[in-house]
């Protein structure tokens, strides 16, 4: 266990949620947008009209600086953040899917040069030359979707890889082709939603309403195929994950959903019908309604794996709760109940180790943060805060709290608590402490 | 539980799917491409801004050149730099997010500063014609945040390097500091000697730069000469300039290391003598001796990227840590895949570059040639074909495993 990273109010977790979240705008834009931008090249070039050109420019444009260096940094954002605020589960991805970051970063390399080299050589070179640049660039960005997609459902779903430590037993798991062709109808969507706010600053009326009424077509075709392989995905998914569905409360991120999706179709139908009414803010809205809603899907997503952090392998607390024979390792619940937390974890003061009358508050208090603090809040306020928390439940005593800790695993979203009955009368202090 | 045990539990359980040294190699092959581009960015915003407060007829040119490239080798530097990261969690995991978690805020600090130097380069672009002033200071700033995250990125890997010091920075009394506010070491000679090289490897960019737009009729004979022999100069000197720091960092390594005997550092020291003898004679003829200056700097980086490496092997063997004793679960389809897709890579990325050099090289419209056509063709085609192999795969598996 590596030291702890505390975000006062907010919470590490949750800093990396902020940047996750504004990750999904300019990485859903950049691996979709070119397939619409080559889809109006190619008419611009077969039906001459060259006129077309400047929605293109645009648009790639808007992809070049908008998407490749907000989506970047805020790609490499996510990573980083992942690492201060639970590095042990971006070590255990890392560990086991190596080569496929390092092949989707090769995709990466095609994607952006691909975008730079697009932009700069537009009417540099023949179109038969730039087309093809167009099309290298769109498939090498949706691939790096069809890598990270693998990663992103082995962590809710590890599939047979808790038997067989494969790589690709885990990257293709049971919700990975829904949520590959969830995404990918979604993406054609979004290509059209960014396609109607570049088309409203353009000066050619023809060109503009062109432009609207074939993004607003990618629009609801990607939307209508987009919900029928949600609930395609929606059954993938194992019994645990769908209890946790049912017991989680989500129903405001439900609602929000729902919301977001009925508001952009009817917007998607409004462009096709009346594309010269729609105006740069009106769009600009619709970007952040439909970000809005993927931002809620993601939250579910993330929600459903608890009470693990990645495949069902890992607590969110970053202990590792499943022998994985495979690779030769072994749990730590065992270990840790019969050693003691505050004897495996490292970085913990010596003085601290033993658990004596005098030191049983504080090390109660360090066992919170070590098991408690990547996902509540050990103040008053913040994500999920520990005292109100313990106020609610009734946790005033020394003794409820240590009944109430001793049960905890069968929550299905908590993990159980880890270590000795010692240090668990420790923590039980501490947090009955809180309550007062 | 002392250091060296504290290390071995930090150390990943799930072990690594190929041998150490692959990582390692991969590692200091990227990192030396990383850290020439990285030089190439903070060389060409510094002289951007320099060039813009300078003016004259070729000062102003060269700027319009140099705020157009930053933010693409900007962009090339970060994407490379993905890699060197990557691996170095791989086999030096405990050290890496120990010396990152202990400096959280700075950890993500970093991408802050990038941001706003990327950002603020394209602004220092898009306005420098409308608005000089606020390109000016849009390029400032850029200077001043791409150093500072050069900064923070040495401190956290110098941090990586000092198990011993750990305890002492996150523990204090009964309690821990998990504010993760402060950076806790750097070591400024070895910064400066990632640093200094900015100016020799931008001075190499120049006779580049007048290399590749001699053939172009709307770039005179005169301005490309000034360029070029700016630019030997500048390679010149700022090699000189690197060795003396290069002795200077040599002095702070701890001597316990007996450094100046290690094989690597030899050989990185004897191919910089090598380059700087090149220099001296690039004086003369800078534009035909850009491609040459560029293959014995590049040499020149990748062998003292191999003496980073092996300087940290030396650091790490204080607490008996090797990364060569990692436990390998060998994982034959990932590995597969990585190397295949590597090798397409290169025939793909190989076009793109093929068509932008073509491209920028003359002021007509590029023609597609035959070889280009195939080119395309084939890259098109291999990328749909690794599609349709990994799709094919994800159908075998899964309904070997689920139906």
């Amino acid at each position: 266990m590596y030291p702890l990273w505390e975000v006062p109010v907010l919470s590490a977790g949750f800093i990396l949620g902020i940047i996750a979240t504004f990750h999904i705008l300019p990485s859903h834009l950049s691996t979709s947008a070119m397939w619409f931008n080559v889809f109006i090249e190619t008419k611009a070039y077969r039906e001459n009209r060259p006129e077309l050109l400047e929605f293109i420019k645009k648009y790639a444009l808007l992809l070049l600086v908008f998407a490749y260096v907000t989506g970047t940094l805020s790609g490499i954002g996510i990573w980083f953040s992942a690492t201060v605020a639970s590095p042990r589960a971006i070590s255990g991805l890392i560990h086991n899917y190596v080569w496929g970051w390092a092949t989707e970063w090769i995709f990466f390399i095609i994607e952006v040069l691909g975008i730079m080299i697009y932009y700069y050589t537009l009417g540099k070179v023949e179109p038969r030359i730039h087309l093809k640049l167009g099309w290298i660039f769109a498939i090498g960005s949706w691939t790096t979707m069809v890598i990270i997609v693998g990663i992103l459902a082995f962590m809710l779903t590890p599939g047979k890889w808790l038997e067989t430590g494969g790589f690709f037993d885990g990257f293709f798991n049971q919700t990975y082709f829904p949520q590959l062709l969830m995404r990918s109808s979604f993406m054609f969507a979004i290509a059209g939603i960014y396609a109607i706010a570049v088309a409203t600053t353009i000066k050619n009326l023809e060109v503009k309403k062109y432009i609207m009424k074939q993004a607003s077509i990618w629009g609801i075709v990607g939307i209508i195929a987009g919900i029928l392989f949600f609930f395609l995905y929606l059954k993938s998914l194992p019994p645990h994950n769908r209890e946790l569905l049912t017991i989680l409360n989500i129903g405001s991120l439900k609602n929000t959903i729902i919301a977001s999706l009925g508001f952009i179709f009817l917007y998607l139908i409004l462009v096709y019908i009346r594309p010269q009414i729609i105006k740069l803010p009106i769009a600009v809205i619709s970007i952040v309604i439909i970000f809005a809603g993927i931002f809620a899907t993601e939250r579910i997503r993330e929600m459903l794996r608890k009470p693990y952090i990645f495949g069902n392998f890992m607590y969110s607390n970053q202990f590792i709760a499943k022998d994985l024979p495979a690779k030769g390792v072994k749990n730590e619940v065992e270990y840790i109940n019969t050693v003691g937390i505050l004897q495996v974890v490292p970085f913990v003061p010596e003085d601290l180790r033993i658990i004596r009358e005098e030191n049983q508050f504080q090390a109660g208090k360090l066992i919170a943060l070590i098991q408690c603090s990547s996902c509540h809040a050990l103040g008053d306020s913040g994500v999920r805060p520990l005292k109100p928390l313990v106020k609610r439940i009734g946790i005033n005593e020394p003794e409820v709290a240590d009944a109430w800790l001793e049960a905890i695993g069968s929550y299905p979203y908590m993990p159980p608590f880890l270590g000795t009955a010692e240090e668990r009368r420790a923590l039980a202090l501490y947090l009955s402490s809180l309550a007062k | 539980m002392n250091i060296s045990q504290m290390v071995q539990g930090l150390v990943d359980p799930m072990g690594i799917p190929f041998y150490p040294i692959v990582f390692i190699i991969l590692s200091v092959l990227t990192f030396a491409i990383h850290i020439m581009f990285v030089n190439f960015v903070v060389g060409s915003a510094f002289f951007a801004f320099y060039g813009a407060i300078k003016g004259g007829q070729y000062w102003s040119r060269l700027t319009k050149s140099l705020i157009k490239v930053t933010p693409i080798t900007n962009s090339v530097a970060i994407l490379i730099g993905i890699a060197p990261l990557l691996f170095v969690q791989v086999v030096y995991d405990p050290f890496w997010y120990v010396s990152n978690t202990l400096s959280a805020w700075w950890v993500i600090g970093f991408i802050l500063f990038l941001l706003i130097a990327y950002s603020s380069a394209y602004v220092f672009y898009f306005k420098y014609e409308s608005s000089p002033g606020v390109g000016k200071l849009a390029g400032l700033i850029a200077v001043v945040m791409f150093v500072l995250s050069a900064y923070v990125m040495h401190s956290l890997n110098y941090q990586a390097l000092l198990p011993e010091k750990w305890l002492s920075w996150y523990i204090k009394g009964l309690e821990v500091d998990t504010s993760g506010t402060s950076l806790h070491a750097s070591q400024i000679p070895r910064l400066l000697h990632f640093l200094v090289p900015a100016f020799a490897m931008i001075g190499i960019y120049f006779m580049l730069y007048a290399w590749y737009f001699s053939k172009r009729e709307d770039f005179s004979a005169d301005y490309l000469n000034w360029v070029a022999n700016l630019g030997a100069k500048l390679a010149l000197y700022g090699s000189l300039v690197q060795a003396v720091v290069g002795f200077w960092w040599l002095l702070s390594v701890p001597s316990k290391f007996s450094f100046h005997t290690n094989p690597f550092f030899i050989l990185a020291l004897l191919s910089a003598i090598v380059l700087i003898a090149y220099l001296f004679k690039a004086q003369k003829n800078p534009i035909s001796s850009a491609v040459p200056s560029i293959v014995l700097a590049f040499i020149t980086i990748l062998f003292m990227a191999s003496a980073r490496e092996a300087l940290r092997l030396l650091y790490l063997t204080e607490v008996n840590y090797s990364p060569f004793t990692y436990k390998v679960n060998i994982d034959w389809g990932s590995t597969v895949l990585f190397f295949a897709t590597f090798i397409m890579g290169l025939v793909i990325v190989g076009y793109q570059v093929a068509v932008a050099y073509l491209s920028g090289r003359q002021t007509r419209v590029l023609e597609e040639t035959p070889q280009l056509r195939k080119w395309g063709s084939l890259s098109i085609a291999l990328l749909l074909a690794w599609l349709v192999i990994v799709a094919g795969l994800g159908i075998i598996i899964t309904i070997r495993n689920f139906f």
